[in-house]
C-alpha cells in the first residue's frame, strides 16, 4: 500500500484538521455522482477505496479510532443493485451495461417489444455511456415523461441537464457554457494576443 | 477545425502560461526537426493541448527560433510523446486539408491545395511512422463524409466519427488505465471541437448550402441559433466538458496538470460561450465581412 499521507497529498506533519480537509476534498472529487454512467467509474471507485483506506490508516495511526470512519463515501454496486423493478431480460441488459458491454446491451434492448419508460431509460443510459449526450438526453426526457415518479430516471435526467452539483477544484467556480458573461470575448481577444506574443507564430488555419 | 482549446483566459497564471508556452514551442521545434519548416506553419492551440495530454513532463530549456531570435523561449525538451504528438499533428492537418479541397471549388480550394503540396512530404513520413492512426483517420473521415452527404439529422452520430478519430490517439499509451483516461478525454475533446466548430460555421454553411449538423438538429434556416437551441447545445457541450474533467482527475498529468485543469474547468466553457454568442474571433470577422 502507498504511503497514506502521499495518497491524501499531505505531509506527515499535517494536523488532523488539514488531513480531514484533504480527505473531504478528494472524496468530493471522486464522488460517485461525478462518475454516474461514466465508463471510468471503476477507476474512480478504486481511487475512492484507496483514499478511504489511507484516511482510516492515518486515523488509526494517530489513535483517533473513534473519529476514524465518521464518514466513508462509497460506491454502490451499480446497476445490478439499483434495478429491482423487473427481473429477467431487463436485468440482463442492466448487467451488460454495468460490465461495459454496450453492444450486447443495445442488441438485447432492441429485441424487446415493450417500449416502456424503462426501455427509454436504458437506451439513454447506453447512449450516455457511449458519450452520445444529445441522444441520451432525448431518451431520458421520454422516460421521465412516461414515468415522472421514478427517482432513477429523474436522477439521470437531472444529471444530464447539469442540475446536480459537480466538483470544482479550489479556485474555480461552477461554470456552464450558457452561464458565461458577455464579456467573454474581450477576455479571449486579450488572452489570445498575450498568448500570441508569448508563443510566437500563432498561425491559424481556418477552413 | 482547430484553434478552440484554450486555458482559462481571465485568470492569467504565470506557471500555466509557461507550461502552455513550453508545450507550444516544444511541438513547434519537434515539427521542425522531424518534418521541416513547412509543417511548423500549421501549428495551433488544439495540437498544443495534445502535447500536454500525451506528455507528463515539461522540462523546459530556453531556445531561440526564427520567430524569437533574440529572447529565448522556454521549450519542452525532446521526448517520445512530443514526437508522437508531432506525427499525429501532421496526419490530422493533412487530412484536414484534403477535406478542405473536397469541400471547395478549384479556385476557392487553391489555398488548401497549395498547403497540401507544402505538407505532402511531411505527411508521407508521418504516415510511415503512424500507419495505424493514418488508416483510422481516413476511415473515420470517410464515414463522416458519408453522413454529411446523407444530411444526418443527429448531432451525436457525425460528432462520434470525429471524437472516435481523436480517441484513437490514446492507442500510443501503454499503461491500460491511463489509456482509458486518455481515450475518454480525447473522445469528448473531439466531440466538443466538432460541435463548437459546427456552431461557429453555422452562417457560412447555410449561405453556401453545406451540411451543418447544428443547423439540421435545431431546424435553422437563417444561421442564427434560437435561445432554446443555444441552451440545448450549451447543455450538451457542458456534458462533454464534464466528462473530460472527470477523466482528467483519474490520471497524473505531471507538470501539465495545472494548465489542463484550467482548460477543462474554465477555458472550454468560455470559448463555447463566445462561439454561441457569435463573438468568437471567426464569427467576429464574419460580421465585419
Amino acid at each position: 500500500m502507498r504511503d497514506p499521507y502521499q495518497v491524501l497529498g499531505v505531509p506527515s506533519t499535517a494536523t488532523d484538521e488539514e488531513i480531514k480537509k484533504a480527505y473531504r476534498n478528494l472524496a468530493r472529487k471522486y464522488h460517485p455522482d461525478n462518475y454516474h454512467d461514466n465508463p471510468l467509474a471503476d477507476l474512480a471507485q478504486e481511487r475512492m477505496k484507496e483514499i478511504n483506506e489511507a484516511y482510516e490508516a492515518i486515523q488509526s495511526q494517530r489513535k483517533h479510532k473513534s473519529a476514524g470512519s465518521a464518514y466513508s463515501y462509497g460506491y454502490g454496486t451499480g446497476y445490478g443493485a439499483s434495478a429491482g423493478t423487473s427481473g429477467g431480460p431487463r436485468q440482463r441488459i442492466r448487467d451488460a451495461i454495468a460490465q461495459g458491454d454496450l453492444n450486447l446491451a443495445d442488441e438485447l434492448l432492441n429485441a424487446q417489444t415493450s417500449r416502456d419508460a424503462e426501455w427509454f431509460f436504458l437506451k439513454g443510459t447506453i447512449f450516455r455511456r457511449r458519450g452520445w449526450m444529445d441522444d441520451a438526453l432525448d431518451y431520458f426526457e421520454t422516460a421521465v415523461q412516461m414515468d415522472p415518479e421514478n427517482a432513477e430516471y429523474r436522477y439521470a435526467l437531472e444529471n444530464m441537464q447539469g442540475r446536480r452539483g459537480t466538483y470544482q477544484p479550489d479556485g474555480y467556480r461552477a461554470m456552464t457554457t450558457a452561464g458565461c458573461g458577455s464579456d467573454t470575448m474581450r477576455n479571449i481577444c486579450g488572452a489570445m494576443l498575450c498568448l500570441n506574443c508569448l508563443s510566437g507564430s500563432g498561425w491559424y488555419f481556418c477552413c | 477545425m482547430f484553434g478552440y482549446v484554450l486555458p482559462a483566459l481571465d485568470k492569467p497564471d504565470e506557471e500555466n502560461r509557461r507550461s502552455f508556452q513550453a508545450a507550444y514551442c516544444g511541438l513547434c521545434h519537434t515539427l521542425g526537426r522531424r518534418y521541416g519548416l513547412a509543417s511548423r506553419l500549421f501549428l495551433n492551440y488544439d495540437l498544443t493541448f495534445l502535447v500536454m495530454l500525451l506528455g507528463r513532463s515539461c522540462d523546459a530549456s530556453p531556445r531561440r527560433c526564427p520567430v524569437h531570435p533574440i529572447r529565448p523561449r522556454p521549450c519542452a525538451c525532446e521526448s517520445e510523446s512530443l514526437d508522437t504528438a508531432a506525427d499525429v499533428s501532421v496526419i490530422l492537418l493533412w487530412w484536414q486539408l484534403q477535406d478542405g479541397i473536397a469541400d471547395h471549388t478549384f479556385l476557392r480550394g487553391l489555398k488548401y491545395r497549395t498547403a497540401s503540396v507544402l505538407l505532402g512530404r511531411a505527411y508521407k513520413r508521418a504516415r510511415e511512422r503512424q500507419p495505424g492512426f493514418d488508416a483510422s483517420t481516413r476511415d473515420y473521415l470517410a464515414r463522416l463524409r458519408q453522413l454529411e452527404l446523407e444530411k444526418c439529422p443527429s448531432l451525436d452520430r457525425p460528432a462520434d466519427c470525429f471524437a472516435s478519430l481523436l480517441a484513437g490517439i490514446a492507442d500510443c499509451e501503454t499503461d491500460p488505465s491511463r489509456r482509458r483516461v486518455l481515450e475518454q478525454m480525447l473522445y469528448h475533446l473531439g466531440r466538443w471541437i466538432y460541435l463548437v466548430d459546427a456552431a461557429d460555421d453555422l452562417r457560412d454553411d447555410l449561405r453556401s448550402g453545406c451540411y451543418n449538423p447544428v443547423a439540421v438538429r435545431y431546424g435553422l434556416r437563417d444561421g442564427v441559433l434560437t435561445d432554446e437551441g443555444k441552451r440545448a447545445l450549451a447543455c450538451t457541450l457542458d456534458q462533454s466538458i464534464r466528462q473530460m474533467a472527470a477523466a482528467f482527475e483519474l490520471a497524473d498529468f505531471g507538470d501539465y496538470s495545472s494548465v489542463i485543469e484550467s482548460v477543462v474547468y474554465h477555458g472550454l466553457y468560455q470559448v463555447g460561450a463566445a462561439v454561441l454568442d457569435g463573438t468568437f474571433r471567426r464569427g467576429g470577422k464574419r460580421e465585419q465581412g
